[in-house]
């Protein structure tokens, strides 16, 4: 159970999952800030300017920080253990 | 639960610990280094300052962070915005001047009983000045202890630069000590306990 | 960027990167527009009075009494970046020692554009005083509507929007 609970905690993503991850944070608020920039400046308001960064990290948080199963499906095959306890290793 | 922290600590070892030692006196130089250079360039001994009151509503807020040049050949003229500290006052004001009377050098020594020392440069004109806070009704003559005008000496500089909020963690800090503390000991201990 | 600490503290950073950048860029933007401020100063009277200023070290001495009409129009000193506009009338002249003064003798504060248009009547909101405490022979003075811009973010800028077609002289006391 405490283990089940530490594993939620900790959200651990494969290696797969971690470089889609980067690659959507980086490109996500790039675009949003240039989209940002260039709505508030079009309506001259920095309201619409900062909802709009704004908004679109709250989303991009949801998206990227919990463990979703999409950055998970590429979780790494571990070898069993020298001394034949492969079985013991694969619960894990 | 610190069990695990102090393994991991042990774990490290002596040289890496002294490693991440070094690597955040290097952080905290660099930051020092940073600041004096900055004052070096504008001429200002604090060049970025932290608004501390509300004598300046609705233009600054407590927690905007202000940046300050102090140029020594330029005038000062009316409606900047000076952040000036009086002799014997514990905090620098953020104040706009109200009146500037540029008075010849050489009669200066015979009016001002309250000169300390001569300004930095001598071409130019000695300046009085007056200020007042926008949210004040009156100007600041009952702020300067005694002192009858501004002079260039208790100027720290000229607000040229604004970005809103952004002082106020200090602001929460001296409120809050215990945050302070808090900050300290968990950046530090993160400092410590960091592997690569 | 294994767990979930590391995910948010990247996005965090990455955050406050993109925000530097974007509050640099609205920075600069402001100088994208040009202020084309118009505006009237007509100063219909100048008297100088005896008063005792209870405030000052010097308490017996003369004070001037400016009325005027103020018209001004600052719409194009507002944009996305500006917080307010802090508009001022000050008097400058030279006194009989030969020292350089100016003086804000009324000021206002400009926080929205629909208050940007300024039509003022009436005389001086600060004591308009003089360093030897006497207008006497005071050469004549310019007065000159002036502003300052306040952005959200950047610098801070400053011009001129109208002045005095000629000097004003300060009469005898009376």
């Amino acid at each position: 159970m405490a283990s089940n609970l530490q594993e939620l905690l900790d959200g651990k993503i494969d290696f797969i999952g971690q470089q889609l991850v980067e690659n959507l944070v980086h490109y996500v608020l790039v675009i949003a800030t240039t989209m940002s920039f260039v709505a508030g400046f079009a309506t001259q308001s920095l309201r619409v300017t900062f909802g709009i960064l704004g908004t679109s990290t709250l989303l991009l948080a949801l998206v990227v920080v919990p463990p979703w199963p999409m950055f998970r499906q590429h979780q790494v095959e571990w070898l069993g253990g020298g001394g034949g306890g492969g079985k013991e290793n694969d619960r894990k | 639960m610190f069990n695990e922290e102090l393994k991991a600590f042990r774990r490290l070892g002596f040289r890496h610990v002294l490693l991440q030692i070094l690597n955040f006196a290097s952080v905290i130089a660099s930051g020092l280094m940073i600041w004096k250079g900055l004052g070096l360039f504008t001429n200002s001994e604090s060049p970025i300052v932290v608004v501390l009151s509300g004598s300046m509503e609705p233009a600054f807020y407590r927690g905007d962070l202000l940046f300050l040049t102090n140029p020594p050949n330029q005038r000062y003229n009316t409606g900047d915005i000076t952040v000036y500290k009086i002799p014997g006052a514990d905090i620098p004001i953020v104040h706009r001047v109200l009146e500037t009377h540029d008075v010849p050098n050489k009669r200066k020594r015979s009016r001002s009983k309250d000169a300390v020392k001569t300004p930095q440069n001598s071409s130019l004109p000695n300046q009085l000045l007056l200020t007042k806070g926008d949210n004040n009704l009156v100007d600041d003559i009952e702020l300067y202890q005694g002192l009858e005008w501004l002079e260039r000496q208790h100027i720290i500089g000229k607000v040229r630069g604004f970005l809103p909020y952004v002082g106020y963690v200090t602001i929460a800090m001296n409120d809050f000590p215990q945050l302070k503390y808090a900050l300290l000991g968990g950046l530090g201990l993160l400092a410590l306990l960091q592997r690569e | 960027m294994h767990n979930i600490v590391a995910r948010g503290n990247n996005l965090f950073a990455f955050l406050s990167s993109c925000t530097m950048a974007l509050l640099a860029a609205i920075a600069l933007s402001s100088f994208l527009f040009t202020p084309i401020p118009t505006g009237v100063v007509d100063i219909t009277s100048l008297k100088v009075y005896n008063v005792n200023a209870r405030r000052y070290r010097n308490r017996k001495q003369e004070v001037a009494l400016v009325n005027f009409n103020l018209t001004a129009d600052l719409n194009s000193l507002f944009h996305w970046n500006t917080k307010q506009v802090f508009v001022y009338l000050e008097a400058k002249y030279e006194n009989t020692q030969g020292a350089n003064n100016t003086v804000v003798i009324w000021d206002r504060i400009v926080r929205r554009k629909e208050d940007a248009h300024i039509n003022f009547t009436g005389k001086n909101k600060y004591m308009f005083r003089e360093l030897s405490t006497s207008f006497k022979n005071v050469p004549p003075a310019n007065f000159s509507l002036k502003y300052n811009v306040m952005p959200w973010v950047g610098l801070l800028t400053y011009g001129e929007a109208a002045r005095t077609s000629e000097p004003i002289e300060f009469p005898p006391v009376s």
